[in-house]
């Protein structure tokens, strides 16, 4: 059921929406940086433009993380287009986290 | 540096000391729990509470954490696995509710289960929690946490390496804040995972393991400190019970036998039994009446409890063979009336049926009433029907228990036997128990002409002089009396 309603989403609102993410990190550990890296490259290769992304310090926001349920960092979440995407880690794995992001194949 | 600095520290408080300080501990808040941990929990250092499924770990960890809270200790407690809601009902089950203790900010319930559908994708750290808790920490200056099912946290990651890592982390951040931590971890079957909690093991100060194993189709949870660093602590196994007033221990074979020696001699309730034991029973120790069935037995211990209930002494009689009332009742007979020390409070008869419930259970009954008496004698009829709270062993258990305890108290223990077959000498040592026991009778039936005649004979009276023959006696409406030859 939810798979194919999410289907009939994506047939409609294609690739033209913003994607809107929000980037949990804690300071500048390593895999905090890698993420931020590697989510900007992403961004930048398939979403040129038609992105934002937030980055929020769990170190310094709390409360923010507390809300959203952050346990682990780095957390992505892709808040738009929805359903919602949680990602975890450093986001290493270009494919997975393109197939996660339901990005592979819209430029191709 | 100060994680080098903590641990220099710990090795002298581990090392090769003999009656130096010993490390700060925090009560678990089960009285049974703390005398086999030596006091309690290591103050400020880790404990790994290990389990199967439904061992019960999470319940300890849980009357820890919720006594500590109630005690000024303020807690936090991270579930891994279990929602809010189930914890709680797990509380009230232990009689506590949460949300009173969470109200005063004594507590605190931190849902840390990961969202299912999240991705793994790289790696990552558990830095977001840390800091939501330690902003809690501040917050409330908690100084207790319990990490409830620690194990759900290591699946997440896909390597062995990478779960050390993290768990060393952790475990230095729980040290870094002072706190007293408990880890609950689910174990599997023994060779499955080994090196995977191995270094668990080696990382926390103490490390107990809890399990619930089915003997005889009754079931028994049983808990084992398995190291404390620093700290002396029992060694044995304990059975524990969980029930509406908490978790129950019950430590009794202690590693020292702190018995106390025999006190002066009483009368046995019979003045010509007296004589034959050279001056009576020696009160607080422990005696075996042993015979076939209808010898006299319980006749001779309700003989004994009368007179001591008329002396002004209190008796428990614990009763595996029939009501209290139909004990009263037959006892008329005899002429022993018991209702009137009932009355006084100088007799208490409990009757217990022996496969109700387990060995663990009837020992906690046994000691909530040798508490609630305290009594100066206990009574045990029939030690053969203790064999039915499941195994032999469950029997010996029970009546070592019983035992120790009563010699520990200085009160006196009469078991009665029911010896089935004519070879009752070798019978009568009574699962085992009688080389521990200081006086044995033993009672008997034997065919006279066309009649059957009552006997008995003193087998052993530790520490006193005694008569080595067979003695008729017989039960009249006034008693016992010996029949002169």
């Amino acid at each position: 059921m939810k798979a194919r309603k999410r289907e009939r989403r994506r047939e409609a609102k294609p690739v033209r929406e913003t994607h809107i993410f929000r980037l949990f990190v804690a300071g500048n550990e390593s895999n905090s940086s890698q993420a931020r890296r590697n989510l900007a490259r992403i961004c930048e290769e398939h979403i040129k433009g038609r992105h934002k992304i937030e980055v929020v310090d769990v170190l310094k926001d709390v409360s923010s993380a507390h809300k959203n349920r952050v346990l682990v960092t780095p957390t992505l979440i892709l808040i738009k287009p929805l359903p919602k995407v949680i990602v975890l880690g450093n986001l290493n794995d270009t494919e997975q986290v393109l197939a996660a992001l339901r990005l592979n194949g819209d430029e191709r | 540096m100060a994680t080098a600095k903590r641990r220099a520290q710990g090795k002298n408080a581990g090392g090769p000391q003999k009656r130096t300080k010993e490390l700060p501990k925090v009560s678990t808040g089960i009285a049974g729990l703390d005398l086999v941990l030596g006091g309690g929990l290591p103050a400020g250092r880790v404990t790994l509470l290990s389990g199967g499924p439904g061992s019960g770990k999470s319940m300890i960890g849980l009357q820890c954490l919720l006594q500590g809270a109630a005690d000024g200790r303020p807690g936090i407690l991270v579930m891994f696995e279990e929602r809010a809601a189930a914890m709680r009902q797990n509380a009230a089950s232990l009689g506590w509710e949460m949300t009173r203790l969470e109200k005063k900010n004594r507590l605190y319930l931190m849902d840390a289960r990961l969202d299912p559908e999240a991705v793994i994708s790289g790696e990552f750290s558990i830095k977001g929690l840390l800091a939501i808790l330690d902003q809690r920490i501040k917050a409330m200056r908690a100084k207790l946490i319990l990490i409830d099912a620690a194990d759900a946290l290591l699946h997440l990651y896909d390597s062995p390496l990478r779960e050390r890592r993290e768990l060393y982390a952790l475990h230095e951040w729980l040290l870094d804040r002072g706190l007293t931590a408990i880890m609950t971890v689910k174990t599997v079957p023994q060779e499955e995972a080994p090196s995977r909690y191995a270094f668990l093991d080696f990382m926390a100060d103490c490390v107990i393991h809890v399990d619930q194993r089915v003997t005889a189709q009754l079931t028994t949870r049983r808990l084992r400190v398995i190291k404390y660093r620093g700290s002396g602590y029992g060694r044995n196994e304990y059975p524990f019970i969980i029930d509406e007033s908490g978790i129950n221990i019950i430590p009794i074979t202690s590693s020292v036998l702190q018995h106390r020696p025999p006190g002066p001699k009483m009368s046995s309730g019979q003045a010509w039994l007296d004589d034959l034991l050279g001056g009576g029973f020696k009160s607080g120790t422990s005696i075996l009446l042993a015979g076939t069935a209808g010898a006299g037995k319980t006749t001779m211990a309700c003989a004994f409890a009368r007179a001591a209930g008329l002396r002004g002494e209190r008796v428990l009689y614990l009763n595996f063979e029939e009501s209290a009332e139909s004990m009263v009742s037959n006892m008329l007979s005899p002429g022993l009336p018991l209702q009137p020390l009932i009355q006084t409070g100088k007799l208490a008869i409990r009757s217990y049926l022996p496969e109700a419930m387990g060995v663990e259970e009837h020992l906690f009954h046994a000691l909530k009433d040798l508490d609630e008496i305290q009594p100066q004698h206990v009574i045990v009829d029939a030690i053969s029907a203790c064999k039915r709270m499941g195994s032999e062993q469950a029997a010996f258990e029970y009546l070592m228990r019983v035992l120790n305890v009563c010699k520990e108290r200085g009160v006196t223990c009469i078991y009665i036997n029911q010896t089935a077959g004519l070879d009752i000498v070798a019978e009568i040592s009574g699962i085992g128990i009688s080389s521990i026991i200081d006086t044995i009778i033993l009672l008997r039936h034997l065919p006279i002409g066309g009649a059957v005649a009552r006997q008995l004979i003193v087998m052993k009276s530790r520490g006193s002089k005694h008569s080595e023959q067979f003695h008729e006696f017989r039960i009249t409406d006034r008693g016992i009396d010996l029949v002169k030859t």
